[in-house]
């Protein structure tokens, strides 16, 4: 559900969060960026940092400088004046996958799993081709960063190509790093070798994390995606794997992103134009 | 300048840590016990930094060791000050005394045999140690890559360059830390919490069992987590779509901001502490929030040992962090 009125949470003595509700969806998601934006822009006294997610705005504030009844009510202020935003700044970056990879398989394998690729095929009545072009024939809207750096999770925008996957009973001991994945509604990536329990997509050649910041796109941080980012996730073949694997590691790859405004009342009412 | 002849089992470099990416996953990092990393650099007549997450200052580098088997020889005079846990540090195969400054030279070697009480000493050099600034700090995160020597543990080989001390080192040796700031390492610890985020999904006698039982830490902890063995803990019944969105488990909640000192506790069994090193987003509700005075605490638990968890308002925890904060300060050292 959204809730009616926000609810202002403690996290222990340096932290809050503004929760705008419990479920996963757009808008409320839309709400969290809006107040993040506005809670940058207007530099709030003792603000350290904020953690937008899928539906809560983290603040991290020094309480030696800011009381939590003064940011409180400071952050309340804010949340009327951004109630009404309907538009927001929005990167499209596309990304190539291959899809159904050896490594995936290679991984499921190793964990006692089938294909996860198969498996999905059969959970949502398709055949597994029909898994990789639904999940690529629509644009993913990110809606949390983080768990490890450059970890994110990402809802698609038409709901018509919404699979649907279970996590793993037993989570994974490890995951090769640069695998796309799904658990629930949700796609994720992991940058790094990690463990974890979703369904293994497909891996691409493509940095998400890069702590030497080599190619141009991680001008800003070592970590590419963030919340309110759209992904497009382009099927490749092994051998544009390899090539652009390649670019990649030469530091010449160039990332197709697009600076773009985001309408939020585009994706909402009339369904879907994604 | 210091040559590592032994890693041991886990020795990082660690500053007060790297705030500001919170959004991006990437953990602050820091040392597990703030106060303990704090007074061995003002004892070095270094930098403290902090407070953790929110301060302005990162603080002078030093060594964290965990446990045991961290051997070093020293290539050049300087002054170094060991506390935090007493791993049985020695200076040439005596004792080495702990939370004050000793001069050492060429051909010195310091080594860290067992732990007698606590997890994890620190040595601080004067000066603080020299490996490059990753996004504003010098903090180890091994699972990151990123920061201390090239992104990873101590191991043999490696050579420690110090910026130059802040004062000569004849001014700089014998310094102690106040007799009654010593903090007291037992067998028990108490550790203060603040409850929330999501304590309203867990049965209010689940509540109350996180708050009286006798919680022994799992041997599988570390700086991203500390794991608490006791009673399984459970959970209010959940609306459909909340099963569907957030997953099959009790304790599934749609992903949000997991706070350093956030307690998970994913299907009601081995609370989590998420430490410095944790993640900053997850799927599993959270009981409370340590507080942040008290994550060193947690730091110095080693497996086996009981911590009682101890419920205390936002206004109380920041009366202990302005205590912890105020103690790392100058006035805590006695000067010879």
């Amino acid at each position: 559900m959204i809730y009616a009125k926000a609810r202002y949470r403690p996290l222990g003595d340096l932290y809050l969060t503004v929760e705008f509700g419990d479920e996963l969806s757009l808008p409320l998601n839309f709400r969290v960026i809006a107040l993040d934006s506005a809670v940058k822009a207007r530099r709030l006294p003792g603000v350290t940092e904020t953690i937008p997610t899928n539906r809560s705005l983290g603040i991290v504030y020094d309480p030696l400088t800011v009381s939590r009844q003064e940011l409180v009510a400071q952050l309340q202020a804010l949340e009327g004046d951004v109630q009404e935003i309907d538009a927001l700044p929005s990167r499209h970056v596309t990304l190539p996958i291959w899809y159904d990879d050896p490594w995936s398989r290679e991984c499921a394998a190793a964990h006692g799993a089938p294909n996860n690729v198969e498996f999905l095929a059969g959970i949502n009545a398709m055949t597994a081709a029909e898994v990789i072009r639904t999940h690529s024939g629509t644009d993913h809207w990110v809606s949390a960063v983080g768990f490890t750096p450059a970890c994110y999770q990402a809802m698609p925008l038409d709901p018509s190509k919404a699979l649907t996957a279970p996590k793993y009973q037993r989570p994974r001991r490890w995951t090769p790093e640069r695998i796309l994945c799904i658990a629930g509604q949700l796609t994720s990536f992991y940058p790094i070798a990690s463990p974890g329990g979703y369904q293994l997509l497909g891996r691409t050649p493509v940095e998400l994390y890069d702590p030497k910041q080599r190619n141009p796109a991680f001008a800003e941080g070592p970590v590419l995606p963030r919340v309110g980012d759209r992904h497009r996730y382009v099927p490749i073949d092994e051998a544009t794997y390899w090539e652009i694997r390649r670019e990649v590691e030469a530091g010449v790859y160039r990332y197709q992103i697009r600076e773009e405004t985001f309408r939020l009342r585009d994706y909402t009412g009339r369904g879907s134009h994604a | 300048m210091l040559e590592v002849l032994a890693g041991g089992l886990q020795a990082t470099i660690q500053d007060v840590g790297r705030p500001g990416y919170l959004a991006t996953g990437m953990p602050p990092s820091g040392p597990a016990d703030r106060f303990a990393l704090g007074i061995a650099n003002l004892l070095v007549g270094n930098d403290p930094g902090g407070p953790y997450l929110v301060g302005r200052r990162p603080g002078a580098a030093g060594v964290e060791v965990l446990l045991s088997g961290l051997r070093l020889r020293v290539l050049a005079e300087t002054v170094i000050a060991v506390t935090g846990a007493d791993l049985s540090p020695t200076l040439n195969g005596q004792p080495l005394p702990m939370w004050q400054s000793l001069r050492v030279g060429p051909g010195d070697e310091v080594a860290f045999a067992q732990a007698r009480s606590g997890a994890r000493a620190y040595l601080a050099v004067a000066g603080g140690i020299d490996v490059p600034l990753f996004a504003g700090s010098r903090a180890t995160n091994v699972r990151a890559f990123v920061g201390g020597v090239e992104g990873r543990v101590l191991k043999p080989g490696d050579m420690l360059r110090s910026f130059p001390p802040s004062r000569p080192p004849r001014d700089l040796e014998g310094r102690r830390l106040r007799p009654d700031l010593l903090p007291a390492f037992g067998a028990r610890w108490r550790v203060r919490v603040v409850l929330g985020p999501q304590d309203d999904l867990f049965l209010p006698e689940s509540i109350e069992q996180f708050l009286t039982h006798d919680w022994k830490l799992s041997p599988t902890s570390d700086r991203m987590g500390c794991r608490y063995i006791g009673p399984p803990l459970e959970f209010r019944p959940r609306p459909a779509y909340l099963v569907e969105q957030a997953g099959a488990d009790p304790s599934n909640i749609v992903d949000d901001t997991i706070p350093v000192g956030g307690i998970q506790v994913p299907g009601g069994v081995e609370p989590i502490v998420l430490h410095v090193d944790g993640p900053s987003l997850g799927g599993y509700a959270k009981i409370a929030t340590v507080i942040s005075a008290d994550l060193g605490q947690v730091g110095q638990t080693r497996p086996g040992q009981v911590t009682n968890f101890a419920a205390v308002s936002t206004d109380e925890a920041v009366e202990a962090l302005r205590a912890l904060e105020g103690a790392i300060a100058e006035a805590s050292i006695i000067t010879p």
